[in-house]
């Protein structure tokens, strides 16, 4: 007996492989526009969101674009994929509650300090890290049937 | 087998971190352009000052005018041995960001930029939201005894852009992208920070 496989897994894996770029295209940008600017700017801008004790903002502004770019491209390569969605849900969850805090605190923010030069506006951004938290959030849920184009596939891992 | 297995996804984590490491420190700018002169209607303190704080900054940006009495401190500290230069940054975000700036540069010709700017910082609440805060822009001129016709007359004008966009020019090339941002020598200070690194920066600079 011959098993095809049904159409559904298609769409499946169609709608994971654009997720999957989508996210990690969206934080590898973030990571890169902020690891290629002035630190300072970035430790400002999370400054400007008054939620952290003053010693910080400039460690964090160290780390932060490095572990968006690492999850960016985990996500993108589709290198352990589950985990990298799972880091990208916590970290979105964490920007939906920096920019609804600033947004309820009515924090005249600048930008929203997300893609380093000319960032959107903390209104603008929420709305998209809200879609892209429901999008990491499918991934997170989900249990890889047959994750193609990545390499969690190449070794095997599927 | 299973260690073949690891040494290829070691391989692969290795590289994962590593590339964008190297492709940041190959294209991340290390280097700015240079700092030109601020002309002296737009510089307070003693023009022999030692240290020098140029401030890249925006009248409608809250931030800004938050610190004005931070930098007036600081000034008022190192009087004689530091000074201010001020730059436009009008960032695109706030509308009335560049017809104030505009405005101040009008005040500037007339030997008047600090008291204007005082003003544009102190009202901003009143202009910033305006469609057209020309009204208040003459209004504060009124108050400072400007020249108005020829306030009125430099505000229409809009080659007197000319100075802010050469401003906003040379902070690009500086990567300034928020506002304040601030340079003591080649430490730049950004928004808040002015505040708790700001005193420290100048001593290191008048020890040089």
């Amino acid at each position: 007996m011959t098993v095809t496989p049904t159409p559904v897994n298609t769409k499946v894996n169609t709608f994971e492989i654009v997720a999957r770029w989508l996210i990690g295209g969206v934080l590898l940008f973030a990571g890169m526009s902020k690891a290629l600017g002035p630190a300072a700017e970035f430790a400002a801008n999370i400054e400007a969101y008054r939620m952290l004790p003053s010693a910080f903002p400039t460690p964090l502004s160290l780390i932060l674009p490095w572990i968006e770019i690492w999850v960016g491209l985990f996500l993108i390569t589709g290198f352990h994929t589950l985990a990298a969605a799972r880091a990208a849900l916590g970290l979105f969850t964490v920007f939906i509650f920096a920019l609804g805090s600033a947004i309820l605190r009515k924090l005249d923010l600048n930008t929203c300090g997300c893609f380093g030069a000319d960032s959107f506006s903390p209104q603008q951004t929420i709305m998209g890290d809200i879609v892209l938290w429901g999008l990491c959030l499918v991934l997170s849920l989900k249990r890889v049937v047959r994750p193609w184009l990545s390499l969690d596939h190449w070794l095997g891992r599927s | 087998m299973e260690v073949k297995n690891w040494a290829r996804e070691f391989a692969i984590l290795l590289l994962l971190m590593l590339l964008p490491y190297v492709a940041v420190s190959l294209i991340k700018q290390t280097q700015w352009g240079p700092i030109l002169s601020t002309p002296i209607n737009r510089q307070l303190g003693q023009s022999n000052a030692k240290v020098v704080i140029v401030e890249y900054s925006d009248f409608q940006c809250p931030s800004c005018a938050m610190l004005q009495p931070t930098i007036k401190d600081l000034l008022r500290r190192y009087d004689g041995k530091t000074r201010l230069a001020y730059k436009y940054f009008p960032l695109k975000m706030h509308k009335n960001a560049l017809p104030a700036a505009h405005a101040a540069e009008c005040a500037s010709e007339q030997n008047k930029f600090f008291p204007f700017s005082d003003r544009l910082f102190e009202q901003q609440k009143a202009w910033s939201t305006l469609s057209d805060a020309t009204t208040s822009f003459v209004s504060i001129g009124e108050e400072i005894k400007l020249d108005l016709e020829k306030f009125k007359a430099c505000y229409a004008d809009p080659s007197k852009r000319a100075a802010i966009m050469a401003d906003v020019k040379e902070g690009q090339e500086r990567q300034v992208n928020a506002t304040p941002t601030f340079f003591i020598g080649e430490e730049r200070l950004v928004g808040g920070v002015l505040g708790t690194d700001g005193a420290r920066v100048i001593e290191r600079e008048l020890r040089k």
